[in-house]
């Protein structure tokens, strides 16, 4: 059965859609390949791993383990739940692989950073991170939030 | 179950206007009017998975807690944000509506607002996107295009459907989802291809080691585990799993391999559930399967006694037949052939989507013995 074809107007326009869909489709495959995990489909991309000790750095230098006490009664596990980041002290997967892991981290110091104002006694957040990208020898690395305060 | 291995558009049967320029004959394709009652368990599917998607968010925000509580990034900074309650009040009108959409009540109203709280919702911070949630979403997109509430819903019960045509409607949603699932499929293999860790085995080694202890705490045999651990193993397992991803998504598309596409993908999706941790997908890709199924339903006319007529209409999800009750079994297929007796239970039980994994080899053997021996 074959519907009676539409207007011109109407054809063009469902042309536009399909070659939309099958172009933001492929491009967002092709996207993959330049970092962006949106739509690129790229399942078990890594079997890396990885585990950071975060500190809370205080104006005075001392440093504080994010496991203990911490002004204004906070947690992290409370604060970033999402992204396999909840619990970094633990040996886990880099579920969309370890730079995405990575980026993620940075983002997760600079919001609890930013989103703990009844700590009156941190400056930055600290993140010694251990990983290992696939098989390669592992690999340190330290991330940090930006300065509290600090426009 | 049936996959479509005949065109549904008469545009493309031998008759049909061969002369047409690619952009007359792309419409035709696209505006050719399919049956969508194959879809029916995948609206159900679908309308139940956004729920199980939504719950824990729903559980959250019972307390008053929302993804603006914890860690979140937007995705852009232009992508707006609605005030908290707002928001809430969302996620509940998007469940709602999922409700509505597994039952078929106001179906395509339904689909719609579940789409756009879904959708909404998955962009609403780098968080929330996960594979598999973008996956659910593109199914549900593609659903609110297709009429497929108008039968097997409550809809259908209240008379709220067209009185003729339900159920059918334009082709393009249609082979747009297929398209779109079908590259999930197919990227997913080809980016391991391209990745000299994943078909070099290094990375299903590595996953491998990492579950050994819980492998072995559950009675898995040391001997089994030494061999899945080992490289030379996974280097050979790594192929197999590329290849079996692109065969999938590329064979899916042609209709010669639809139906191996799909036999091979229900095991696929087991393994992954078994294996991983993937939230829904693994529901949503088996359920997404039926959108490969003809375009056709009710064509074949099966005979049975009223115990089996009983039988096939609870597994008939897919709404193969047309089902009359009588002594004996035969099946009137939309060739125009006749089945009788066990050739017609078998070709019924390749046609069901519960037996169709089991029947669907044995109907090949079937098949291969009649060809190998033709009667004199």
């Amino acid at each position: 059965m074959v519907s009676s074809l539409p207007s011109p107007a109407l054809r063009r326009w469902r042309r536009v859609v399909v070659a939309a869909v099958v172009g933001i489709t492929l491009a967002g495959v092709v996207a993959g390949y330049s970092g962006s995990r949106v739509l690129a489909w790229q399942m078990f991309p890594e079997a890396s791993r990885w585990q950071a000790d975060i500190v809370r750095v205080a104006e005075d230098g001392s440093r504080h383990s994010i496991d203990g006490p911490w002004p204004g009664g906070y947690r992290w596990h409370t604060l970033v739940t999402e992204s396999g980041l909840a619990a970094p002290s633990i040996e886990g997967n880099a579920a969309y692989g370890i730079d995405t892991t990575l980026d993620a981290l940075q983002h997760a110091l600079t919001w609890v950073a930013a989103h703990t104002p009844e700590d009156g006694e941190t400056a930055y957040l600290e993140a010694t991170v251990w990983y290992r990208h696939n098989a390669d020898p592992p690999q340190t690395v330290t991330l940090r939030s930006p300065v509290r305060g600090e426009p | 179950m049936t996959l479509d291995v005949r065109p549904a558009n008469p545009a493309d049967t031998p008759g049909g206007p061969r002369h047409r320029s690619r952009l007359e004959r792309l419409d035709a394709a696209l505006v050719a009017i399919v049956d969508y009652r194959a879809l029916v368990p995948l609206r159900i599917a679908v309308g139940l998975l956004v729920l199980m998607h939504l719950r824990p968010m729903l559980a959250e925000s019972a307390g008053g807690v929302t993804y603006r509580d914890t860690f979140h990034v937007p995705v852009a900074p232009w992508y707006p944000e609605v005030p908290e309650a707002v928001y809430i009040a969302a996620l509940w009108l998007g469940a709602g509506a999922a409700v509505l959409l597994a039952f078929g009540l106001f179906t395509r109203t339904a689909s719609i607002v579940t789409a756009i709280v879904v959708v909404y919702n998955l962009l609403l911070t780098e968080t929330h996107y996960h594979h598999n949630r973008a996956f659910l979403a593109v199914v549900l997109v593609w659903l609110t295009l297709m009429p497929v509430g108008e039968r097997v819903s409550l809809d259908a019960r209240l008379g709220r459907t067209p009185r003729t045509g339900a159920g059918w409607g334009p082709r393009w949603p249609l082979l747009m989802v297929r398209f779109q699932v079908a590259t999930v499929y197919a990227a997913s293999g080809i980016s391991k291809l391209l990745d000299p860790d994943w078909i070099g085995g290094v990375v299903l080694q590595l996953r491998v080691e990492s579950q050994l202890d819980v492998a072995l705490s559950r009675g898995v045999p040391a001997a089994v585990v030494d061999v899945a651990a080992s490289s030379s193993f996974q280097w050979w397992f790594a192929k197999v799993v590329v290849a079996t991803e692109i065969f999938i998504g590329l064979g899916l598309l042609w209709r010669r391999t639809r139906w191996a596409a799909v036999w091979i993908a229900i095991p696929f999706h087991v393994a992954i559930e078994l294996s991983a941790e993937v939230e829904l997908f693994s529901y949503a890709g088996l359920a997404a399967l039926v959108i490969w199924v003809s375009g056709r339903s009710g064509d074949r006319t099966l005979t049975v006694s009223p115990r089996w007529a009983r039988v096939v209409r609870a597994f008939d999800w897919t709404g193969r037949f047309a089902i009359d009750t009588g002594s004996g079994s035969s099946l009137a297929d939309r060739d125009g052939s006749r089945l009788e007796g066990r050739d017609a239970g078998w070709r019924c039980a390749t046609l069901l989507p519960a037996t169709f994994w089991l029947a669907a080899p044995w109907q090949v053997v079937r098949r291969r013995r009649r060809v190998d021996s033709p009667e004199p």
